[in-house]
């Protein structure tokens, strides 16, 4: 390991602010496999060797019927897209409870129902608790680069739904970084927001190198100590990247697949699939569900 | 002896032998054996280069009676899906790898037993005789071992006539595991044992060419049996010195007799890492890009790897097997850049040829890997009259498609 990159590891271990050097020297450097090795150790520090994992099934929100019964390893239905009115939002929140068998449903990006609601806090807020009402366990995502971080977390708080993600929405190097230190000092997210998914939600062009992608796992888990959880998306960014971010800072596998794809050709269950995958990584798997809490194996 | 002494060991440039490599493989963290791999890389390559080679993988025929039972790419003697190219065929290939900036065809393909050894020296011969300075790196050792029983010759002569043809150097394929247990589970034994497989390299190190080694992992195997496969390379390479690289691979198990699952991500590192480790008598190691992804393929770099393989243009075996990934020259440039390397273009034997060739001149974005034969296309070329076939099928094709010339 070269000696300023040690050096600025120390410093974020014990918590010091770091200057433009030190964030070249973690950024631009290219001993991964150190900055992985700190990260790892933090994530280690507060989940042990823990790996959780939800197995989610993505419900259209303009359809939110279910065509089969929800599958066993079901921990979450999510309901996707962009609500049409608050009105559709609650609707097809009902719909889905009213099926979900147990499993929590979650759905929505906190910025679309603040847009639907003219960006007036107070309607937001009572949307929220209208969705909770109809069986909503949480919000789906949140973006980083929120306007009003402290009126977020107020009407988050007020309205009794927490969010499953916060989103750095695609940023990337030194745009990522200025989000992470937004989030790292954003006072009272964490009890609202119980991972943060530093990756991008849709494969940028060109795509993100596998460097880029562990540098801000691990870079999220060292510099976000506000947060509990640091995810990857098994669906999205796949599972041999998804499996090498667990050893880079990351605790949590979002949106595994609740039932096997004959048309991926799997050969096993997905349950069967994450849990080999984070065994091989090194660590004890937990299914959990929507609510982050964590399931009977 | 404690894992941290056999670290201690490889960070003095120490040999580990099999029994301390399989502790470290079974015991070692993931980031400790990336550590210990990447520190050798830089070692053995202190100027921060990565290569790659612009060559194209073609498989000349998929008709084969090996029947490896993890293989998705072989049809069997008969089949409406077997194809042997036409040299017509291999010329345009030719002209197409040559147009972006390619030297050399990675010429690889099933056991074909109505394709002689006279087959294989009238195609060399003619693509030496009209690109005298294109290399091929063709047939690997189970190739050469079918060729020797097929024509009876014993391989150091099937070796010698293939090089008097024009065979510049011979890829390590069909090694999946040398370890015979492993091969017949496989249904491999009976194409090459490991003894067999390690023989054909020695004659063909023997004969002045060199070659790679391969390993493919994760199918029957167990961590002792991969560490025995890498000692006996190990061992080959300290007598002969003829292996320029070692690539190491995932067992693909989609569309395959065998069926079963993948190796993970963390397997491919751990594995490639510990192959650096123990094959201290090899300079070069490629990133297997093509059945990892290019994200596990670009990390590679990080655990030990210091080549990224080939630009391939086109990928038959691979593909077949369930995994389509495509990098072009541009691709794996950046990702090589990005990891903080310096790109470079190499042939066979690894001597640097020059800087990234898109840079240069212009050379169109691929997004996709060719194939063998566009599907559907069942042409017969109209050279294989002129060959005796062995097998009922092909003597009746061959009778159908005209009497051979005297
Ligand atoms: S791996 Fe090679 S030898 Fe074995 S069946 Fe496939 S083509 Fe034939």
């Amino acid at each position: 390991m070269h000696d300023d990159l040690a050096a600025v590891l120390d410093k974020v271990e014990a918590g010091e602010t770091l200057d433009e050097g030190d964030w070249r020297a973690l950024t631009g450097g290219h001993d991964l496999i150190a900055l992985g090795m700190a990260a790892d150790g933090a994530r280690r520090r507060r989940h042990g060797d823990r790996a959780t994992f939800v197995q989610v099934v993505p419900v259209p929100v303009d359809a939110p019927a279910l065509a089969e019964p929800v599958a066993a390893d079901a921990g979450e239905l999510r309901l996707t897209g962009r609500p049409e009115t608050p009105s559709a939002a609650v609707a097809a929140v009902r719909a889905l409870a009213v099926r979900a068998d147990g499993a929590p449903v979650t759905g929505f990006a906190y910025g679309d129902l603040e847009a639907l609601c003219g960006h007036d806090a107070a309607r937001l807020g009572d949307l929220l608790v209208e969705l909770r009402e109809a069986g909503l366990a949480r919000l789906t995502s949140l973006a980083a680069d929120a306007p009003n971080p402290e009126t977020v977390v107020a009407v988050l708080g007020g309205s009794g739904l927490g969010v499953s993600g916060l989103t750095l929405g695609g940023a990337a190097g030194d745009d990522a970084r200025r989000l992470l230190q937004r989030v790292g000092s954003w006072d009272g997210v964490g009890g609202v927001c119980r991972a943060l998914a530093p990756l991008s939600p849709v494969e940028a062009s060109p795509p993100a190198t596998g460097y880029a992608d562990l540098r801000q796992v691990a870079l999220a888990r060292l510099l976000v100590d506000n947060i509990d959880s640091i995810q990857v998306d098994w669906s999205r960014h796949g599972p041999k990247l998804a499996q090498v971010a667990l050893t880079f800072g990351a605790d949590d596998v979002d949106a595994v697949p609740a039932a096997a794809s004959p048309d991926q050709g799997w050969r096993r269950s997905p349950r069967e699939e994450i849990r080999r995958n984070i065994t091989a990584a090194g660590f004890v798997p937990v299914p959990r569900n929507g609510r982050f809490e964590a399931l009977q194996s | 002896m404690s894992i941290a002494s056999i670290a201690e060991r490889v960070r003095d440039g120490g040999r580990i032998d099999g029994r301390e490599a399989l502790q470290l493989y079974t015991g070692a963290s993931t980031a400790l054996l990336g550590r210990l791999a990447d520190g050798i890389r830089a070692r053995r390559h202190p100027s921060g280069v990565v290569t790659y080679i612009i060559d194209r993988n073609v498989n000349y025929t998929n008709v084969c009676v090996a029947r490896c039972n993890f293989c998705a790419f072989y049809r069997p003697v008969g089949s409406a899906e077997g194809y042997v190219l036409g040299f017509d065929e291999l010329f345009r290939k030719i002209d197409e790898t040559r147009a972006v900036g390619g030297n050399q065809l990675l010429l690889q393909g099933g056991h074909n037993p109505d394709l002689p050894l006279e087959w294989y020296e009238d195609l060399f011969s003619a693509v030496k005789a009209r690109y005298p300075d294109f290399r091929l790196h063709a047939l690997s050792p189970p190739e050469i071992l079918h060729l020797s029983r097929l024509s009876q010759e014993p391989v150091a002569e099937v070796v010698r006539r293939l090089v008097a043809a024009g065979l510049d150097s011979v890829p390590g394929g069909g090694a999946e595991i040398l370890v015979d247990r492993v091969r017949r589970e496989l249904n491999c034994y009976s194409k090459a044992t490991a003894d067999e497989w390690l023989s054909v390299m020695r004659h063909v190190h023997e004969a002045g060419l060199r070659s790679t080694a391969t390993m493919m992992y994760g199918s029957v195997d167990t961590p002792a049996e991969r560490v025995e496969h890498l000692c006996r390379l190990r061992d080959l390479q300290d007598e002969t010195g003829g292996f320029t690289a070692f690539i190491t691979w995932s067992y693909q198990p989609a569309n395959t007799e065998l069926a079963g699952v993948e190796a993970t991500g963390i397997d491919y590192l751990r594995t490639l890492a510990l192959s650096r480790i123990v094959l201290d008598n090899f300079d070069n190691l490629q990133a297997s890009w093509v059945t990892q992804g290019g994200k596990v393929g670009q990390l590679s770099l990080a655990f030990g790897a210091n080549d990224m393989g080939s630009v391939m243009i086109e990928e038959n075996v691979v593909r077949a097997a369930g995994a389509e990934y495509c990098m072009d020259e541009a691709e794996i440039v950046r990702n090589i850049e990005d990891a903080g390397f310096v790109p470079k273009r190499r042939n066979m034997t690894y001597d640097i040829v020059g800087d990234p060739l898109f840079r240069r001149r212009a050379i169109p974005r691929r997004t996709a890997l060719a194939v063998a034969r566009p599907a559907g296309d069942t042409s017969v070329p109209d050279e294989l009259s002129r060959y005796p076939a062995r097998s009922r099928p092909g003597r009746e094709q061959r009778a159908a498609s005209g009497p051979r010339p005297a």
